[in-house]
């Protein structure tokens, strides 16, 4: 924790400091910390209590103490496919967060080079994001359909077999992270508020110097988008790792063939909401909220070592 | 669970009184004589529907005023469950079958009282659903199953029996190897919410509750899962994975229920479809689905929230009641007497509904059928593993979460 | 990585000196035509009309799908291929119709869930923009002891399953009073670990020479986050207005859970009724799909312009 903690503050200190600074900093913040208290830790503070409880939500939790944790992670027999969850969402961090982050990366540059229709092309760009989720679904399984799907006509006029992909285990997770890919708008528009902000100045002294294009990307856009980089990459790994919503609605709730769509958040909502074992579910919350935080510590303890080369 | 309830609730009084000194006090006064009833949020024409039997009901049982609150299907178990964790549940609403006897278990639901509804007025199936260890826990209020749909220009008689069924699909298949015989159900939550009614159907059951004996793993069971297999041979998943294959002409038969004849006749006019009795092997059976009405433990006023039920299936208006939620009266004589009857297709639903079986009225049961009956179908249908390893797994683990041996 | 090796995360950009021989003139010497900011050349600019043109085809063909059908009748939704246009299924020929129109603004209760929908994000969007941001200013630009311990914390409750939290969280929110009432979508939602996190970001990348001249004519810290950071944090301010926006407009669950009341309604809420019927109806979805998108697609149309108009006031332009 503290060695993690010290990584994003440090660096602010110089400069700007004054009296009555803390007071006004407590002032500032004040706010999102009671209602975070109230809103965030009390619940956690409960779901934690639930995790060492068996409760069904409608009869009194009963204390067992590490049962649930010791089910969950041990016994095969009650939850087979919790291993297979956390493979499932593994295999899907590490397709999607990549994908979605070049993509928005991408995108957002082409956007930021055109001189005409950017408007057009953000909005393009954008609405996957706001387009109804039933859509989304619909339009995906359609595109992914082995009969008539537009992904193996595509392959077939290159040659290539075409594929049932969402009804093969080994193709479901690459086809989620295909589709989470193609719905990084926001990715997209953080980069793209990121590179507004970059002082034009930079940019002019370069051509000043005369570096093409590919130098001014690799010396000025890229170590200068670096804070929205890494904050992209923070939260795109917390939100990877929960993902729900795409697989509940392509799958209808169900885990996908062979388990190949049960993500470690869909296993936990089933066993909860549908399975009523509330207390494990809650252990489940846990140990990924432990997991979450291990690599997010790694994350903020990487991210200056990597300046420094 | 009360000392955290009352450490919580500590808390954030706490921080309340910190926070929002002049904030309105919530709750409304528990009225004796208004039944709160929690039910499947309709269409717009059918909430009016439903709003004239309360108005019919109000002028009928004056003092007693009904409270509808309409709540999206999807989310209807999360929104329960976490009004009930915070003691705000409602009166009186749905319960969807197989989630009876963990409220029954859990004493959140109460004993219908003796002479509330008569048992022989309802089909023995939708009535055997409310019934946790030999007691009446629920009213039934509508209920649905699957049938076998075929494309009739595929297929000119429907088959009977399941080698009949075997026979048929592999015509199918071999006179036009593009289009499947069948869509054979998945190891999905579906797929094993249609299995019991197949297991039925060889002469088998899923559980023993009485000697409490897991029995998803014997003999019929096993041939429940051969069939399914050996249809997957004249009905390729390549063909069937895709959406909606019946209805596009894909695939010549399906196992669906009655929204289906509803969906296709409003989607796909074009299709020339019927519908059979499910092909059977020792015995005619099916699968049964739908909700009851129960009265939650906190109600203020069981009498009167037991009447509202009675009201709900009794034979003049629980035909009217079932179609607003798109699924079948389970009263008799209110089915016989509704316009259903008249719709030959619809007829063929409500006499596949006299075989359809209830579920085992376990706790456990939505997990046992969603993680691991799921899991075996799923390895011997489309997998290679042999059904009475698979199904002796799935037994084992659902013997050991049931505490039986 | 010449030049650019004293970036440390909080510092940007003022801790990096310019490329060498920065000059605040204009180059003038570029004779290629050249994008103004980032310098890319011309040929450049061809690849990338050709990328986000296919791109944007990609991303806009499920839009078109929903909105084409919002106008078909139920027998045209489901063709082997999908049509983008509403045509008849059988013919080909026109059929677009407004019936679906009709049915989801006639919906009971419809109007009542639209004005308790704008209402949810009018307060709750301003509100937890000024929240969030107020901490985030903190959390990037004054040091303060225990800084670091709460920021983690404001970071941790990203990291636990919201599933988890819910019913606690319907608990406490009924507890305060707010169940059942719009206030109770409103105030448990006010602030958003995201966000926070997000503007602290962007926070730390104002130079603080900016900052310090102020404080140097005796602006207090409320002026300076006023005057100051906040309009040089117009992009990032614009895409929290944005994402939120929809976020709570779209929001299904957490409304459902708190109200029982038909009267507080909101839209996604009284949509679900479209979808009750015992036949899916995906024409009326996505004809609602449709009504519920155009107050989202205005709201980025709006703030959109802000992400580009936020660089203009930095002040550092040559």
């Amino acid at each position: 924790m503290t060695t993690t903690a010290q990584t994003p503050a440090s660096g602010t200190s110089q400069g700007a400091r004054r009296e009555g600074d803390t007071l006004t900093a407590y002032l500032f913040v004040a706010p999102a910390m009671l209602h975070t208290l109230i809103f965030m830790l009390v619940p956690a503070g409960a779901a934690l209590y639930f995790s060492f409880t068996e409760w069904d939500m409608i009869s009194p939790a009963r204390w067992v103490g590490l049962a649930n944790y010791q089910e969950v992670l041990f016994n095969g027999d009650v939850y087979p496919d919790f291993w297979k969850s956390v493979q499932v969402t593994a295999l899907y961090v590490v397709l999607s967060v990549p994908a979605s982050l070049l993509t928005g990366f991408v995108t957002a540059y082409l956007i930021d080079t055109v001189r005409r229709g950017e408007s057009f092309y953000r909005l393009a760009f954008y609405l996957p994001v706001v387009t109804a989720e039933a859509a989304v679904g619909a339009v995906w399984l359609w595109l992914y359909d082995p009969q008539f799907g537009l992904v193996n006509q595509a392959l077939g006029v290159i040659g290539l077999e075409g594929k049932d992909w969402l009804g093969t285990p080994s193709t479901v997770v690459p086809a989620l992270a295909l589709i989470a890919a193609w719905q990084s708008g926001t990715c997209m528009l953080i980069f793209l508020a990121g590179l507004k902000g970059i002082p034009s100045v930079y940019y002019e002294a370069s051509e000043v110097d005369g570096a093409g294009a590919a130098q001014r990307l690799w010396r000025i856009t890229l170590p200068l988008l670096r804070p929205t980089t890494f904050f992209l990459t923070v939260t795109g790994l917390i939100s990877a790792l929960q993902v729900f919503g795409l697989v509940y609605v392509l799958f209808s709730g169900s885990p996908g063939p062979e388990g190949s769509g049960l993500t470690y958040v869909l296993h936990l909502y089933l066993a909860g909401f549908r399975n009523g074992s509330m207390g494990a579910a809650s252990a489940m919350s846990f140990l990924l909220f432990v997991a979450i935080l291990l690599i997010t510590a790694v994350q903020f303890r990487l991210m200056p070592r990597d300046f420094e080369d | 669970m009360k000392l955290l309830h009352k450490s919580l609730a500590a808390l954030a009084a706490a921080t309340l009184t910190l926070t929002l000194a002049a904030c309105g006090g919530g709750g409304e006064a528990a009225d004796a004589n208004t039944v709160e009833f929690w039910y499947y949020q309709p269409t717009p024409e059918q909430a009016q529907k439903v709003q004239a039997l309360v108005d019919e009901f109000e002028d009928a049982n004056s003092g007693i005023s009904i409270k509808l609150v309409e709540i999206p299907k999807a989310d209807y178990n999360t929104k329960l469950a976490s009004a009930m964790a915070g003691d705000r549940g409602p009166d009186a609403g749905y319960l969807d079958q197989p989630q009876m006897a963990r409220f029954a278990d859990a004493d959140q639901i109460v004993e219908v009282p003796a002479g509330t509804i008569d048992d022989a007025d309802f089909y023995e199936g939708a009535l055997q659903t409310n019934m946790v260890d030999g007691k009446l826990y629920g009213v039934p209020l509508q209920q649905t199953t699957v049938v076998l749909f075929y494309n009739t220009d595929l297929v000119s008689t429907p088959p009977k029996t399941w080698d009949e069924l075997v026979a048929v699909s592999e015509d199918v298949n071999n006179e036009n190897p593009d289009v499947a015989g069948v869509a054979v159900p998945k190891g999905d939550g579906f797929g094993a919410w249609m299995y019991p009614g197949f297991v039925a159907s060889a002469g088998g059951t899923m559980l023993d509750e009485k000697n409490k004996k897991v029995t998803f793993a014997d003999v019929p069971a096993e041939e429940a899962l051969d069939l399914w297999h050996t249809l997957l041979e004249s009905s390729p998943r390549e063909i069937t994975n895709s959406d909606l294959p019946f209805q596009k002409g894909l695939a010549a038969m399906m196992f669906s229920g009655p929204w289906d004849i509803v969906g296709i006749r409003e989607q796909f006019p074009q299709l020339k479809f019927d519908v059979a009795l499910m092909p059977m092997k020792e015995t005619e059976a099916s699968t049964i689905g739908g909700d009851n009405g129960v009265v939650f433990s906190g109600a203020d006023n069981e009498d009167a929230a037991f009447k509202w039920l009675q009201f709900l299936s009794d034979e003049t208006h629980n035909a009217e009641f079932a179609d607003i939620t798109g699924n079948f009266p389970t009263n008799i004589a209110a089915a016989e007497a509704s316009t259903l009857a008249d719709d030959p297709q619809i007829q063929v639903v409500l006499q596949q509904l006299e075989t359809a079986h209830a579920r085992p009225a376990v706790a456990d049961w939505i997990q046992i059928n969603d993680e691991y009956i799921a899991r075996a179908i799923e390895a011997a249908v489309d997998g290679d593993t042999p059904p009475a390893d698979a199904l002796d797994e799935a037994a084992e683990r659902a013997a050991k979460l049931l505490g039986w041996s | 990585m010449q030049n650019t090796d004293t970036i440390v995360l909080d510092e940007l950009p003022t801790a990096t000196k310019p490329p060498t021989g920065a000059r605040r003139r204009r180059a003038s010497r570029s004779d290629a035509p050249r994008n103004r900011r980032n310098g890319a050349p011309a040929a450049l600019q061809v690849v990338a009309y050709v990328v986000l043109t296919l791109g944007a085809l990609a991303a806009l063909t499920p839009f078109i799908w929903m909105v084409a059908t919002s106008f078909k009748e139920p027998q045209d939704v489901f063709t082997r291929t999908p049509s983008l246009l509403p045509l008849d299924s059988q013919t080909g020929a026109w059929a677009g119709t407004l019936d679906n129109f009709r049915e989801v603004l006639g919906l009971g209760g419809f109007t009542t869930a639209m004005i308790n929908s704008v209402i949810v994000v009018f307060v709750l969007v301003p509100g937890k923009l000024l929240l969030d941001a107020l901490a985030a200013y903190a959390f990037a630009r004054i040091e303060f002891p225990g800084r670091d311990i709460l920021f983690m914390v404001i970071l941790a409750t990203m990291m636990v399953p919201g599933v988890a939290l819910l019913i606690p969280k319907v608990f406490i929110t009924q507890e305060l009073g707010m169940g059942d009432s719009l206030s109770g979508i409103i105030v448990p939602n006010l602030i958003a670990a995201f966000d926070i996190f997000l503007l602290r970001q962007f926070f730390l990348t104002i130079p603080k020479e900016l900052e310090e001249a102020a404080m140097l004519d005796g602006a207090s810290r409320m002026r300076i986050f006023w005057s100051v950071a906040l309009p040089l944090a117009k992009p990032a301010l614009a895409v929290v207005t944005i994402t939120s926006f929809i976020y709570h407009w779209n929001d299904l669950l957490w409304p459902l859970v708190i109200l029982s009341d038909q009267d507080k309604y909101t839209l996604p809420l009284a949509l679900q009724a479209l979808v009750s019927g015992r036949v899916a109806q995906p024409h009326l979805v996505m004809a609602g799909a449709v009504v519920a998108v155009m107050p989202v697609i205005a709201i980025f149309l709006i703030f959109q312009r802000k992400i580009l108009d936020g660089i203009a006031m930095t002040g550092l332009k040559g």
